[in-house]
């Protein structure tokens, strides 16, 4: 024991933060997010390249869990450290925005191959932020409502409709507030895209302090709204209570709904609607630190990850989620019962029309504080 | 009629007890049904399916459970070292000597457990990286350590203030050395309040893990790392597994400290 | 060696490691707490007060109460191990009451959430035993459930604290005072706990201090506002980036427990003369 102890003291004393050939991804996000890569990108990837051993880090879900990345660049930055010990990170939109401007990441898309693959302009702009060629989306995601069929005959089509349902059903109606994840964030968010006017404008800007008068009202009928909803801690908190059926309806990540339905923890009969005029989803993005210690294999493990073969397989296939480049590439390699089973309960036409962004970075805090200060207090 | 009497005292403490084995084990034994519930929802008051794959998934060999579960108890084991170490001199000095400012010493060792550490961390770990100390074992058990030694040192002056000086002074008139009779009579007095703090800095070191990320991470990887994922996302079955993995060094860790403790305190009984 | 540099030199080697590991680190989350724009300013405490002065008061009520409940607890529990007639029913008791002590934090709000919840599996467990109807059910999952967390997962660390400090007094005393016909609960109140009441608030300041700073189990549990100032602190660090109000947030909590650190302290200073 003792000099188990002992080599494994001297060990850790002497490994230096980079080890020669591992590729070390951090990522944000559930469990679920570590197992992808552990058990499936990561073995695909040492396949191809043998003698590399990919190891997985996850801090976490939620903004928190990018917040660790991002301070953790923080730190790495602030105390000059010459190579990182991070290759690949996968973190939510909300963080590459700052990461971009503190000058923390690489400039790589173009070096690699499936960087065509993607056009769509969340991959260009992230809250505001210019990001083009610093991020690949891994996936998209999408809140909506879920709900239990059995509870909720006649899903809301809309805002203004769950407002009337849950009027007539009290407390039926769950969401986490703004404090307990970005579920209850972006239900806030499509709150104000539907009752407070322009949503174009909080998604593209340009940011005017004075915009934020014209919540007031949309507030007022939010803070009567809640007294009449029950709050659930968290985005797993919101599943939770549906799935022991405390609560009929309530805003959920459509990840996270079918990661759950997957592990046997919510009824196989619950569903989802995306109601008008929509409400925010925001992808995940690879990113490479500048000061990556492998940039090379990096650039590559990012390219497999993004091929439309992994997204097809790994991503549609056995998560259901929203793939992160375009989707045409996509779906040409699966076949058209697993495409389709994206758009079960949300149909593409929906989507396309109800899946928002989130408002860019100084909108998105002036309605979180907003909501501190009018809903919350 | 003697018989009875002790029979009916039984029912005031089976009550007791009963309650108190509801209270503990009721939410424990929801952990170990998510250990094994494959599938569980309402209205379903149990799960509806029992199995073992969320257990295969654990200990799938890129999980590396076993190996974070080695890490995770050699890095207790040293922070216990480390930190009992430190605080038996530190304590008995704030319990038995003149010290200038001994409020305040006391108040400083309290201040890591004392401010939230969430904006804290980033500070830390930048020190640790221009130290040179990140993704090492001791960098890790120094971040625990600091927590560790709250318990250690304040615990620690506890119970050497509570020994009678008398017992002190007696053994000093009959010609022991200040050392020997520190070793051999103050010591051994205090012995259960140091190993109960014992068990609190081990477990303490054992459930941390935000410190851990920040300065162990990415090659360091303990248990409470993945727990820690599993658990605030949601995923109950691999969270309750790692906290059940988790059980088992921290009640070993007591049950060896408790021998330990018998063979001592019974030792002096009679002498 | 004069005694007092003599105490110095113990107590010196944990005290660095606390100075320089974490106090020097602490210190630019302080003066960040002061910081406005690069100058020195109160802006960050007038907003913290602004916007969680509810969720302050919050944090304390429900910490202290905690704290209370968890003090009779264990003396009670500790009472019982130690005066307790039935030498079975001792060892019942304490081999039942450490097993909370084992589970970490965040799993106490996972477990505890699905346990407490309206239709989770104590409710569950009551309705098939019929002593509960499915009208009666109630979720405790607001501020009863933090406080039923705290007090589950921290009586058996205080107990086993305050356990260890009875079972090392001097018998003789308890003994001839039962000898006399004092009941146990006289001899609890009267003659135990003055001589391990040291230990006692030791035990809670520790818990004190332990549950101010816990953060999942607020996130896991309470979804309401007010909430503790540790998920207010991870809100503001998660959805602003801001470090100035959390940091403020985290001088004030320092600050509440220094307080009860003081006047604890204050007092021991005073038989310590």
């Amino acid at each position: 024991m003792k000099t188990l102890a002992y080599s494994l003291l001297a060990l850790g004393l002497t490994t230096s933060p980079l080890m020669a050939e591992d590729l070390t991804v951090m990522t944000a996000g559930d469990q679920n997010m570590v197992d992808y890569i552990n058990d499936y990108l990561g073995p695909l990837f040492e396949k191809q390249n043998p003698g590399v051993k990919v190891r997985a880090v996850g801090t976490g879900p939620g903004d928190a869990g990018s917040q660790k990345i991002l301070e953790r660049f923080d730190a790495q930055a602030g105390a000059n450290v010459a190579t990182w010990d991070a290759d690949v990170a996968v973190v939510h939109e909300k963080f590459v925005g700052p990461m971009v401007e503190k000058k923390y990441l690489a400039k790589y898309r173009d070096q690699i191959e499936s960087g065509k693959l993607v056009t769509r302009e969340n991959a260009k702009m992230a809250l505001g932020t210019n990001v083009d060629g610093y991020v690949m989306p891994m996936f998209n995601s999408q809140t909506a409502l879920a709900y239990n069929p059995a509870l909720v005959a006649t899903p809301p089509k809309s805002y203004d409709e769950l407002v009337a349902w849950a009027k007539a059903n009290p407390k039926q109606f769950g969401y986490n507030g703004i404090k307990g994840g970005a579920s209850g964030v972006s239900f806030v968010m499509g709150w104000i895209y539907a009752f407070a006017g322009d949503g174009d404008k909080l998604q593209q800007g340009p940011f005017e302090a004075s915009e934020a008068e014209k919540w007031a009202p949309a507030f007022a009928k939010l803070k009567d709204f809640t007294t009449n909803a029950t709050l659930t801690p968290g985005n797993a908190g919101t599943l939770d209570m549906l799935s022991r059926g405390e609560i009929a309806i309530g805003p959920v990540w459509v990840d996270m709904f079918y990661s759950w339905k997957a592990t046997g923890k919510l009824p196989p009969d619950m569903k989802l609607v995306l109601p008008a005029p929509g409400m925010p989803g925001q992808p995940m993005h690879y990113t490479i630190p500048e000061k990556a210690p492998h940039k090379d294999l990096a650039e590559k493990f990012v390219n497999l990850a993004t091929s439309p073969e992994v997204q097809a397989k790994g991503i549609v296939e056995r998560f259901n989620w929203y793939p992160g480049i375009d989707a045409q590439h996509v779906q040409a390699k699966l076949d058209k019962a697993t495409w389709e089973k994206l758009f079960t309960d949300i149909g593409p036409a929906d989507l396309a029309k109800n899946g928002k962004a989130f408002p860019i970075a100084p909108y998105n805090k002036a309605i979180l504080e907003a909501y501190e200060r009018q809903v919350g207090n | 009629m003697k018989t009875t009497m002790i029979d009916l005292k039984w029912i005031p403490r089976a009550l007791g007890l009963g309650l108190l084995a509801f209270a503990i084990f009721g939410p424990l034994t929801n952990l170990v049904l998510w250990a094994v519930a494959e599938k569980w929802y309402f209205p379903h008051a149990l799960p509806l399916q029992y199995g073992f794959s969320y257990w295969v998934s654990v200990f799938s060999p890129r999980g590396n459970a076993t190996t974070s579960l080695t890490m995770s108890v050699l890095i207790a084991c040293l922070t216990v070292i480390f930190s009992i170490g430190l605080a038996v001199p530190a304590g008995y000095a704030l319990a038995r000597l003149k010290l200038p400012f001994r409020g305040a010493i006391l108040l400083v060792l309290l201040i890591p457990q004392a401010f939230p550490n969430l904006p804290v961390y980033v500070n830390i770990a930048r020190l640790f990286y221009q130290l040179g100390l990140n993704g090492t074992v001791v960098g890790v058990v120094l971040v625990h350590v600091t927590h560790g030694l709250v318990y250690a040192v304040w615990i620690a002056t506890a119970a050497f203030s509570a020994i009678d000086r008398e017992l002190e002074e007696a053994a000093r008139s009959m010609g022991a050395s200040a050392f020997k009779t520190f070793c051999d009579v103050t010591l051994p007095i205090a012995a259960p309040g140091l190993l109960a703090s014992a068990i609190f800095v081990f477990l303490e070191s054992l459930d941390e893990f935000t410190g851990t990320y920040f300065v162990g991470a990415p090659d360091i990887s303990t248990l409470p790392l993945l727990l820690y994922t599993a658990g605030s996302g949601g995923n109950y079955q691999i969270a309750s597994i790692t906290a059940l993995i988790l059980l088992v060094p921290s009640i070993a860790f007591m049950i060896v400290i408790e021998r330990f403790l018998k063979a001592d305190v019974l030792s002096k009984v009679g002498r | 060696m004069p005694i007092p540099l003599l105490g110095l030199l113990l107590v010196m080697p944990a005290l660095v490691i606390v100075l320089i590991l974490f106090i020097v680190p602490l210190v630019s989350s302080i003066t960040g707490a002061f910081a406005v724009d690069g100058l020195f300013g109160f802006a960050n405490f007038q907003k913290a007060f602004e916007l969680y002065s509810s969720d302050i008061v919050f944090t304390i009520v429900i910490v202290s109460l905690s704290a209370v409940l968890i003090g009779l607890l264990s003396v009670a529990i500790g009472g019982y191990l130690t005066l307790g007639s039935n030498p079975r029913a001792v060892a019942i008791l304490r081999w039942l009451y450490r097993w909370p002590l084992f589970v970490p934090f965040i799993v106490v709000g996972q477990i505890l959430r699905t346990f407490l919840a309206k239709n989770g599996l104590m409710n569950s467990l009551l309705m098939q035993a019929d002593i509960l109807t499915p009208m009666q059910t109630t979720s405790f999952l607001d501020w009863r459930g933090i406080v039923i967390a705290f007090v589950w997962k921290q009586t058996p660390f205080v107990t086993l604290l305050l356990a260890g400090a009875m079972a090392s007094l001097d018998r003789s005393m308890i003994e001839s005072a039962r000898n006399l016909g004092a009941s146990r609960l006289r001899i609890l109140i009267e003659i135990i706990l003055p001589q391990v009441l040291p230990t006692l608030l030791v035990g809670l300041i520790l818990s004190f201090v332990t549950m101010m700073s816990v953060l999942s189990v607020p996130l896991m549990i309470n979804a309401q506002s007010p909430t503790m100032i540790t998920a207010s602190m991870a809100f503001r660090i998660n959805a602003y980036g801001d470090y100035g109000v959390a940091n403020a947030l985290g001088v004030i909590s320092l600050l509440t427990t220094s307080l009860v650190g003081w006047v604890y302290l204050r007092q021991t200073m005073r038989e310590h003369r």
